[in-house]
């Protein structure tokens, strides 16, 4: 089952640009990735928000494991397995709501809301009093921490501190969208299934070469809703008129949605955090309003670097912060299988009439019937599908653009690669995922993704 | 039962009446459904009034004594929140040859059963209806949607047109990896 390091090097070569497409479909390394990345890393679980009362639950998800985060009576957070110590069944059933306490409908246990067994019943008659309460709680996840309210649970109890973990990339990522005001989620998470590889969702997120082929058709006018108060912004994503017979025939800068220049900027950071996309000023950026990012509060919490990074940040592994004021989950399932969940924020005290705007905006980008991402799952899952056939499988997947030729400049405690459209966040990730592979220490997964001179 | 037990105490000429309407609004579903059917989505949207609402909430599975937050509202996130312009985008897009998940397209039939007339006040019809839309995409793609459909209908010259449409599918996780057909 373990597969030797130098194995796991084969799959991912930084110096080709390579990537085996073994890691989309084989079972044992989907195993692995459970065991070494899932088990391990920090990973999102909800926001504050969601649980103001005591009581108040949302049921998520770390690797296989069914987690119930839930508000405590003193306003802390705990996250706890949903499944009972004695059988195994499932302690709650619902997907989200307030709990006065869990009840498995096996046998009777019964949890206080902080996982505490309380009842079980026959404890004097049929337990003779015999069985230590206090060991067989709800089991609770080793680690659990917030950063600005965004909930995070690992499994390892020898893991970083958030923070730490998340590091400067990661904590940027976050912030695009904690530096926006008092953020709440607004209720409804979307959540659908595609038949797609995880990894290839997460790939998809710094890709800002497909836009202008996978969602032509989403950009025209009166397709695609924007914030942008003017035409021009809007015009500029006109794709109705590109002859699309041949790529060749693609006028690239005139008519990506990544700016005129395809300014871009790329920050990778430590255990595999990236972020990629246009800068805060790209005129690719005409699509969602960057204004917030002028206020004095926002340029402080995003510091001199972070202010014109408007990309979108993946926090390793599957935690994706949209442009569009969302975050969204790559769960995966199985090898061909990835939940998708949407959660979108907006801040408390905008007046209603904006706040019902970037809802409907939301709804209508992204999500299963969002005009970009319906046609996003088609080509996932086709990419999937190609990595089962014995011949297809021999062919690696291709990431060389701008390869060797991203210069990292560090500045403000972020590493930064400036230029054009490249593959230079999915590279990082990757190679990332590849080191965590391999089941390191944490000191030296740390060392061995820590951004060098080039990539 | 309680339906039945109202009609009888109705005078004949309204039940008759009521059987027409019933009619009525049975072939508008049929004429649109078949519409959909054969990709006339141009004629298919101008069923739709000016100022119509296109809605399918976020189903959750929650505990029976908090099913009244099963649904999400409007206001809150939805799968579709659109207005009739944003159903004309939609259109646009799926003719536009390069709306990757709809070309080729898939093969869809939409199944409109249990009418029923909820309110009427002459003018306008607040009716509930029940659709299997199944679909099926390249060669072995299939997928079945299933659900209840909450619309306002208004009858405007003698046809109806549809002001406001709520569509409850029977799934809370999407088992579909995307909506790109309408409802």
């Amino acid at each position: 089952m373990a597969l030797a390091n130098t194995e796991i090097d084969e799959l991912v070569s930084l110096e080709r640009g390579e990537v085996d497409r073994r890691i989309y479909s084989d079972p044992e390394i989907f195993e692995l990735e459970m065991e070494r990345i899932f088990a391990r890393s920090w990973l999102f679980l909800c926001h504050e928000s969601q649980i103001p009362e005591p009581g108040d639950f949302f049921q998520s998800v770390m690797g296989r494991d069914n987690v119930l985060v839930v508000r405590q009576r003193d306003g802390s957070i705990k996250a706890m397995l949903n499944t009972c110590a004695h059988r195994g069944n499932a302690v709650c059933r619902a997907e989200e709501g307030n709990a006065k306490n869990f009840l498995c409908t096996y046998h009777g246990w019964s949890y206080g809301i902080d996982g505490r067994l309380n009842g079980v019943p026959g404890f004097k008659t049929f337990y003779d009093g015999q069985l230590d309460k206090s060991r067989h709680g709800l089991a609770q996840v080793a680690q659990v921490a917030s950063y600005k309210g965004f909930v995070f649970g690992t499994h390892d109890a020898s893991a970083p501190p958030l923070e730490e973990f998340l590091g400067a990339t990661g904590r940027l990522g976050l912030d695009q969208i904690a530096a926006r005001g008092d953020m709440v989620v607004v209720p409804g998470i979307q959540k659908f299934i595609i038949d797609c590889n995880w990894k290839i969702a997460v790939d998809n997120l710094f890709d800002w070469y497909h836009p202008q082929i996978t969602h032509a058709s989403a950009f025209q006018p009166g397709v695609m809703p924007t914030e942008a108060p003017n035409a021009a912004a809007r015009e500029k994503i006109d794709l109705s008129e590109v002859n699309m017979d041949s790529g060749a025939a693609l006028d690239l800068p005139a008519t990506g949605i990544s700016g005129t220049k395809f300014d871009q900027v790329v920050v990778i950071g430590e255990y595999g955090h990236a972020i990629g996309g246009p800068t805060a000023s790209s005129s690719g950026n005409g699509v969602f309003d960057q204004t917030w990012r002028i206020g004095a509060e926002a340029r402080a919490a995003l510091g001199p670097v972070g202010v014109a990074v408007a990309g979108h940040p993946n926090i390793f592994p599957t935690t994706w912060i949209a442009v569009s004021v969302q975050l969204s989950l790559r769960i995966p399932r199985d090898p061909g299988h990835t939940e998708i969940w949407w959660f979108t924020f907006v801040d408390r005290n905008l007046p209603r009439e904006t706040r019902d705007f970037m809802v409907t905006i939301a709804s209508r980008v992204f999500g299963p019937g969002g005009v970009l991402e319906q046609d996003d799952g088609e080509n996932w899952a086709q990419a999937t599908a190609q990595t089962r056939g014995i011949a297809s499988r021999r062919m690696k997947h291709q990431l060389t653009m701008g390869l060797g030729r991203g210069k990292i400049i560090k500045e403000g405690g972020l590493s930064r690669i400036e230029g054009l459209t490249a593959e230079h966040g999915q590279l990082w990730t990757y190679h990332s995922w590849a080191q965590w592979m391999k089941g390191l220490s944490w000191d030296e997964l740390k060392k061995v993704t820590t951004p060098g001179e080039f990539i | 039962m309680q339906m039945s037990n109202e009609m009888k105490s109705v005078a004949r000429e309204d039940r008759i009446a009521a059987m027409f309407l019933h009619y009525e609004v049975e072939r508008f579903y049929y004429d649109e459904a078949a519409l959909l059917d054969s990709h006339r989505y141009e004629e298919w949207i101008e069923l739709f009034a000016d100022d119509a609402h296109y809605f399918m909430p976020i189903r959750r599975t929650r505990m029976q004594r908090e099913l009244d937050q099963e649904f999400t509202k409007p206001g809150e996130m939805a799968f579709f929140d659109d207005t009739k312009m944003l159903l004309a985008g939609r259109i646009k897009k799926l003719r536009s040859g390069r709306s990757w998940a709809e070309d080729p397209p898939s093969r869809t039939r939409h199944l409109i059963t249990n009418v029923r007339i909820l309110k009427d006040d002459g003018r306008t019809f607040e009716v509930e209806s029940n659709f299997h839309l199944y679909r099926t995409r390249l060669n072995s793609e299939e997928t079945s949607w299933i659900g209840s459909r909450r619309d306002v209908l208004r009858r405007v010259e003698g046809c109806f047109q549809i002001v406001d449409r709520k569509i409850f599918l029977e799934q809370t996780v999407l088992l579909s990896r995307n909506l790109s057909n309408f409802f």
